[in-house]
């Protein structure tokens, strides 16, 4: 934010009280992805139009004749948020209508993989839409079962032994795409995601949005936890916070290095993980910072 | 008689604030104590939006808490106490205020 | 009027084009091809003020054309075979939410073994998915039908598919008189129904209960019947407005006294009216019943139709696998109950086999002395 040429950076209490997502939806506990909308919503704004592929959070978005969004809301087919998006864009341009934010708003699955295809090709067009991967690591709204964004060991619904491949790094495909604006967030830092926004917002073009979005049940942490656990993903670096701006890559926060197992032995998701395993994440975490050693 | 819908299948925005579904399975809920200092953290972390500033202070919703201690959790000041909704060995839930 | 020589391609770019779409969504296939490439020329040329999104898919194709009219906006797609199945998902969900999307399906058959050649196999295989499916005999009929399509769709809110073959018409030349966009705007005015309004929001397609589901499906089903007298109110416009008369959703060719009647739809229905011409000369009292209309079907109509008439044979370029031909099972259910005719269904020209006027011919000959035999559904041309 500039206030008189001075880059000033916002405080909660720039962000509006207005809730345009939220009150009386249907999520579970402490829902990390009910979260990220509510925080994602206060820089979004009113003259936003939102698509939803099916996932938990199209579902606790509304029943019948009620929803939980102020703006307009779309819950779309599993596999084609980013292309009604597109859309929904061109109609607007058809229409001279200028100053609407369109974002698609999908889950890891509806992102990484079913939504994979129309979210490549959106991001190839360069379409001016902002889509934005929620990320609770499962396909939690059919009982949690892995997938691509399901990080290697966690215990899944259909994976009860623990996952055996690692999670695809969607942020780096999507820079991959050469679109202008690439970004990780999480609800912990509920600033620098607002900031994120603006600037996806701000972009014309295609912008992508990765937010972990913890979920209590599939993760097997207290419903409190929620943001308390992306917070240690944050700080033990399992999580980096960076922006991608026209392919130059920026870290948005350090963390302090707190111990990965930190972070890993609060879920119990990773209550089988051995000795081994954990030091095996916590290599990975370090060689991708580039250090010797966690403290 | 089918029942009269709109053409396309829809909902009123903002409509589900009128009947929220939380507050029939919550099992706690947050006491704001004198601590606040109103640093807001509290209403960013609410997945429901139940907390606000009113009137200089940060009131809590009843009517869309679902209680999931989140913003207890989250308070810098520890400022906020969760509350159980149910009293006796067995949780017996009042069914409206003042009602068992 | 002035008539040019186009393919049906061409021909359903040019009524894209006169109804003034606002966004265009495709993504290539064979046949349906040349219909895209045209509008894309159009668009290029400056002819035609229309966006266009190249999907990545013909899942997203449909998704883009069903967002776009959420928003408001005219849209059209074009697809056929593999591309409308993979689209399949998309299109009940676009009828679900009741937008008028209009699509041109250049039918081909469906994979395996792979083909490239016309059949109406694809078209059949979104019987149920709640779209309007209107077919066409020639490439002047494509055009009108798919001005009219938009008036049809726009008044039901519901989408309509607009059939033509491919090859037979996709890629062969006809002479089309291209109507005047002056005339067309008379006759097909854009009022804008957006569901995602940014100005009055609301929630589309939330979880629905069991409370509700099934009135939504009602009233949906109750919008597709209600269709059948919007498709006759509007070929009657049509034909006021452009002197062409398509006769709505089912048309009687020399019926008033056949005995013997040939029930078809699609290309077949042009070959058809030169049959009838030849048995008509030789003295034989036969007449056609052309299916314009497929979804939703003009039982009653065709009862009415049927009514005098000792033989009926229906050509069937689809085969639904254990059950007979579509168009087939469709002429037996209006007429059960009703009048004891006999109905011989042929299953032809499946996969592009050539299926010429003269087999036709031998089809209704082969028809009534089968009829004596059995009333089951048989092949011809193996
Ligand atoms: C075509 C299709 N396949 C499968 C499903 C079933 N399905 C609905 S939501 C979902 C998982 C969603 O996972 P994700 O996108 O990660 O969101 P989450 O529910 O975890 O928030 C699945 C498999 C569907 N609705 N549509």
């Amino acid at each position: 934010m500039r206030k008189g040429g001075e880059l000033v950076k916002m405080t909660l209490k720039d962000l509006p009280q207005q809730d345009l997502f939220g009150p009386g939806n249907a999520g579970c506990r402490g829902c990390g992805a009910a979260i990220a909308g509510r925080q994602a919503m206060k820089v979004l704004g009113a003259r936003t139009i939102i698509t939803m592929p099916a996932s938990c959070m199209a579902t606790l978005s509304g029943l019948n004749q009620k929803t939980a969004w102020s703006i307009p809301f779309y819950h779309t087919l599993f596999e084609i948020a980013p292309a009604v998006s597109s859309g929904i864009r061109a109609s607007l341009e058809a229409q001279g209508i200028k100053d609407v934010n369109v974002v698609s708003w999908a889950g890891d699955a509806g992102t990484a993989d079913i939504g994979f295809q129309s979210l490549s090709g959106a991001a190839e067009r360069n379409d001016n839409i902002i889509h934005v991967c929620y990320d609770n690591e499962m396909y939690m709204n059919t009982g949690g079962q892995s997938g691509s964004q399901t990080p290697i060991y966690a215990m899944t619904s259909n994976q009860q032994k623990g996952k055996r491949t690692g999670k695809k790094d969607m942020l780096k495909i999507m820079v991959a795409h050469d679109v202008g604006y690439v970004a990780s967030a999480t609800i912990s830092h509920p600033l620098d995601l607002a900031e994120k926004f603006k600037k996806a917002a701000a972009h014309d073009g295609f912008s992508y949005i990765h937010i972990m979005a913890p979920c209590y049940r599939g993760w097997n942490i207290p419903t409190d936890q929620s943001v308390a656990t992306a917070r240690k993903a944050v700080e033990s670096g399992f999580w980096e916070l960076y922006e991608v701006v026209d392919g130059k890559k920026t870290r948005t926060h350090e963390p302090s290095f707190i111990p990965v197992s930190e972070y890993l032995m609060s879920q119990g998701r990773f209550k089988n993980l051995s000795t081994e395993q954990v030091k095996e994440i916590q290599d990975a975490v370090n060689s991708h910072f580039g250090r010797k050693e966690a403290k | 008689m089918a029942k009269k819908l709109p053409i396309v299948p829809s909902a009123k925005a903002g409509s589900m604030a009128e009947a929220p579904s939380g507050i029939i399975w919550r099992e706690q809920h947050p006491v704001i104590g004198d601590k606040c200092n109103q640093c807001l953290e509290c209403i960013m972390f609410c997945p429901e939006g139940a907390l606000k500033l009113e009137n200089g202070k940060v009131a809590v919703s009843l009517e869309l808490c679902n209680g999931c201690g989140t913003c207890a959790f989250e308070c810098p000041q520890k400022a906020i106490t969760m509350v159980l909704e149910f009293s006796g060995d067995r949780g017996i839930f009042p069914l409206k205020e003042g009602k068992s | 009027m002035s008539l040019t020589l186009l393919t049906g391609s061409e021909a359903a770019a040019y009524g894209a084009m006169l109804a003034r779409i606002e966004v265009l969504a495709y993504y290539p296939i064979t046949p349906a091809f040349p219909a895209m490439e045209r509008m894309n020329k159009f668009i290029e040329d400056g002819e035609m003020n229309t966006r266009f999104i190249r999907a990545e898919g013909d899942h997203s194709a449909l998704a883009a054309a069903l967002g776009a009219s959420l928003a408001g906006s005219r849209t059209f797609t074009v697809t056929n075979s593999q591309g409308l199945l993979y689209m399949t998902e998309v299109a009940y969900h676009t009828a679900g939410l009741r937008q008028p999307v209009v699509m041109a399906v250049a039918n081909r058959a469906l994979s395996a073994p792979h083909s490239r050649f016309p059949e109406q196999g694809d078209a059949i295989s979104q019987d149920a998915s709640g779209w309007i499916q209107l077919f066409c005999e020639n490439n002047q009929e494509v055009l009108d039908t798919i001005l009219q399509a938009f008036k049809v769709g726009e008044t039901c809110r519901l989408p309509v598919m607009v059939n033509y073959e491919g090859y037979i018409q996709s890629h062969t030349q006809e002479e089309v008189d291209v109507p005047q966009l002056a005339k067309v705007d008379a006759f097909l005015p854009f009022t804008r129904v957006s569901a995602l309004d940014i100005n009055n929001p609301q929630g589309i397609n939330t979880v629905t209960s069991p409370d509700l589901y099934m009135d939504y499906k009602y009233h949906q089903n109750d919008a597709m019947s209600q269709a059948l007298e919007v498709i006759n109110n509007v070929a009657a416009e049509f034909s006021r407005d452009f002197g062409r008369d398509w006769s709505g959703v089912i048309e009687g060719y020399r019926m008033d006294d056949a005995d013997h009647a040939l029930v078809t739809m699609g290309s077949t229905v042009s070959d058809g009216r030169i049959v009838i011409d030849a048995l008509r000369a030789e003295g034989k009292k036969a007449g056609l019943v052309k299916i314009r209309s497929f979804r939703p079907f003009p039982a009653a109509a065709m009862r009415a139709m049927l009514k005098k008439v000792q033989y009926v044979t229906v050509i069937d370029k689809n085969i639904v696998f254990g059950s007979g031909g579509a168009l087939g099972n469709e002429t037996k259910a209006a007429l059960y109950g009703h009048l004891s005719i006999p109905v011989k269904n042929y299953i032809c020209g499946l996969g592009g086999r050539d299926f010429r006027p003269d087999e036709l011919k031998q089809v209704m000959a082969l028809s009534e002395e089968r009829a004596k035999q059995t009333t089951e559904y048989e092949w011809f041309g193996l």
